[in-house]
């Protein structure tokens, strides 16, 4: 026997070298990019359950479920209000076309986009729901995850106060429907402290500055740098909170007349509202802002009490009506259309989600009959067959966390 | 994970703390007598008022508890504030305690020699890596930081770098250690700060704390 040659050496250093290869580059096979993660279950199967209840109710109002791909090119996916999502956007080369595509950061735009372009002659207003997951190039703070599922409805082509109503409503409805306790919604009203800081000729650097200052609600700042503009403002940021309270606060400020028009816009929303939500916390935040960017009117933030995070968001916004530019020629756009939604985060809706008991889960020993099973699947059981004769049954039910298993043809608790 | 029904907040460890418990006493809350115990290891505190606990945490550790929601309210520096920029802070309330500012320090050759047009790059110790660099690069200059927890004032002096970013309170320390205020980035106080859903969801029990805290501020003025 050859032990010498150039193979044998090579086999003989081989189980070290790939210790070693391990040792170097310490990649753990269950270890996941940054921000990802694998659900397990029964959270997955929970995920599912909740997104399929919330599109069910969604379905139930009028909102037909859409399904946009997970890609587009570049150019459509961040045109127009969609640069606000630039910075987030995991891009590619796609070796087809040989042009960028980029994987969706948000799926309220996509759904714009099907609305103005291939539902375009669908009667309005048009109401669409979906669902689906969503990639970002770096979470939040808050949100380290960077792929997150959403689910929302769109209600495109109403400028009517009552299409804002209805969103909001039906957010709360579905949210109430799938047991979050404590919902909370914040009204807001983006385009209000531009419409005061153009009255007032504060712009440039100076409105930028406080409005970072307002999104802190950084009460020294605004009083330090605000200038003709710091009296009003501070009492707008004062006046954040419950409702009522808050739109009777506004009304004692004097607001130039373009602001006057929004607050009478919400304070006949915030009625309707509470037609449909009498039970529904509202509160008001005039001065908020961020990520706000392409909202055009009433919009708001959908909380639960002693969550961290928010459970959604949505607002009043244009859908279509921006040029797009193709690369060969700029297509006419189609008509701007008033639009309002909204859009839930799955993770943090589960995480305010009380969850009742698992349902039963019963051990059918081997060669128990098929019908058996049928039977008890109908009746709402979980069944978990045994594929092979075991010595003791109850035991194996403990092992495969079944809390039942099937004896005399009865389920028994184990 | 559902958050604490009770309020919660947290203080700051340290040079602030005096100053703010004779302002907790004008808002009318007591910490119970264990809080006083600069030994004592309990890190939790409860109060005269049912349903508000307080907690005594590292400066830094305020705003990232507030942050994360699990203080409702606290009380910090806008310097950490500025470090962090923790988008669910809300700082409604300058409480006009622990009062300084922030400033780049350094030798005085430094200041007399330097011409600060002809920078690109800049080596600067400091505890707060993040303003450092987005205030050279406001001005065209890249800021490589050391961050360090503490002592800055010894690094221009063995050599480690030549200028400092740090909070200067009557600028004993600097001149201690033979340097000089070269440049003032920001004014710097004590701050109550909320958790933003918090406030949405709470708005008239952390209303009424905002409130108090005001008037407190108000009757020391």
């Amino acid at each position: 026997m050859a032990r010498s040659g150039p193979l044998e050496a090579f086999l003989a250093r081989e189980p070290q070298t790939r210790y070693f290869r391990l040792m170097d580059d310490t990649l753990h096979p269950a270890l996941l990019p940054h921000g990802l993660r694998d659900i397990l279950p029964p959270d997955a199967r929970i995920e599912a359950d909740t997104v399929e209840r919330l599109m069910a109710i969604l379905g139930h109002h009028g909102y037909d479920r859409v399904k946009p791909p997970l890609v587009e090119f570049e150019s459509s996916l961040l045109d127009g209000p969609g640069a606000a999502m630039t910075h987030e956007t995991f891009r590619l080369m796609d070796p087809i076309s040989h042009r960028m595509i980029a994987v969706r950061a948000d799926m309220t735009l996509q759904i714009a986009r099907i609305a103005t372009t291939r539902l375009v002659k669908s009667p309005r207003p048009l109401r669409l729901s979906y669902a689906g997951q969503v990639l970002r190039v770096r979470g939040s703070q808050l949100r380290p995850e960077r792929q997150v599922g959403q689910v929302g409805a769109e209600l495109i082509g109403s400028a009517a106060p009552e299409a804002d109503a209805e969103v909001v409503a039906l957010a709360a409805e579905a949210l109430n429907a799938i047991g979050v306790p404590g919902l909370s919604v914040d009204l807001t009203l983006p385009v209000l402290v531009p419409v005061i800081l153009q009255a007032l000729g504060v712009e440039g650097r100076a409105a930028e500055q406080l409005r970072a200052a307002l999104d802190r609600k950084d009460a020294a700042s605004i009083a330090a740098i605000g200038g003709p503009s710091a009296e009003m403002l501070g009492g707008l940021m004062a006046a954040a909170g419950p409702a009522d309270r808050t739109l009777a606060a506004i009304k004692a400020i004097a607001l130039p007349d373009g602001a006057q028009a929004q607050v009478a816009a919400l304070t006949e929303i915030v009625r309707l509202i509470r037609e449909r939500a009498p039970d529904l916390m509202l509160t008001i935040d005039p001065v908020e802002n961020r990520g706000f960017e392409y909202h055009t009117g009433v919009s708001f933030t959908i909380f639960a009490r002693n969550i961290r995070g928010e459970l959604g968001r949505g607002g009043r916004y244009v859908a279509g009506g921006h040029q797009t530019e193709d690369g060969y020629a700029k297509r006419a756009a189609p008509e701007p259309q008033p639009s309002t939604g909204f859009t839930l985060y799955s993770d943090t809706v589960l995480r305010a989600l009380k969850f009742g008991p698992q349902p039963p889960r019963v051990l059918l020993p081997h060669g128990t009959d098929h019908a058996t099973g049928v039977e008890l699947r109908a009746a709402g059981w979980i069944t978990v067959a045994g594929l092979e004769p075991v010595a003791d049954d109850v035991a194996e039910a403990g092992r495969l966390a079944c809390s039942h298993v099937l004896i005399d043809g009865k389920p028994t608790e184990v | 994970m559902r958050g604490n029904e009770t309020l919660v907040l947290a203080l700051p460890k340290g040079r602030i703390l005096k100053q703010v418990v004779p302002m907790l006493a004008r808002t009318g809350v007591e910490i119970e007598p264990e809080f006083d115990d600069e030994n004592s290891r309990q890190l939790r505190f409860k109060t005269n008022i049912a349903g508000l606990d307080v907690i005594r945490v590292r400066n830094f550790d305020v705003a990232t508890f507030v942050a994360f929601g699990a203080a409702h309210l606290g009380i910090a520096g806008n310097d950490v504030l500025m470090e962090f920029a923790y988008p669910e802070i809300y700082a409604p309330l300058d409480l006009k305690v622990g009062q300084c500012h922030m400033s780049v320090a350094g030798p005085p050759h430094l200041l007399a020699t330097d011409e600060p047009t002809r920078w690109s790059h800049v080596r600067v110790a400091t505890k707060y890596p993040e303003i450092t660099k987005r205030y050279f690069a406001t001005r065209g200059v890249q800021a490589e930081c050391i961050k360090l927890n503490g002592a800055m004032e010894l690094a221009p002096l063995l050599g480690l770098c030549k200028r400092i970013v740090d909070l200067v309170q009557t600028g004993s320390t600097l001149k201690a250690n033979g340097l000089v205020e070269i440049e003032r980035i920001a004014e710097i106080s004590s701050r109550l700060i909320v958790n933003r859903p918090a406030l949405k969801t709470r708005p008239d029990e952390i209303g009424e704390w905002i409130r108090r805290f005001e008037a407190a501020v108000d009757d020391a003025a």
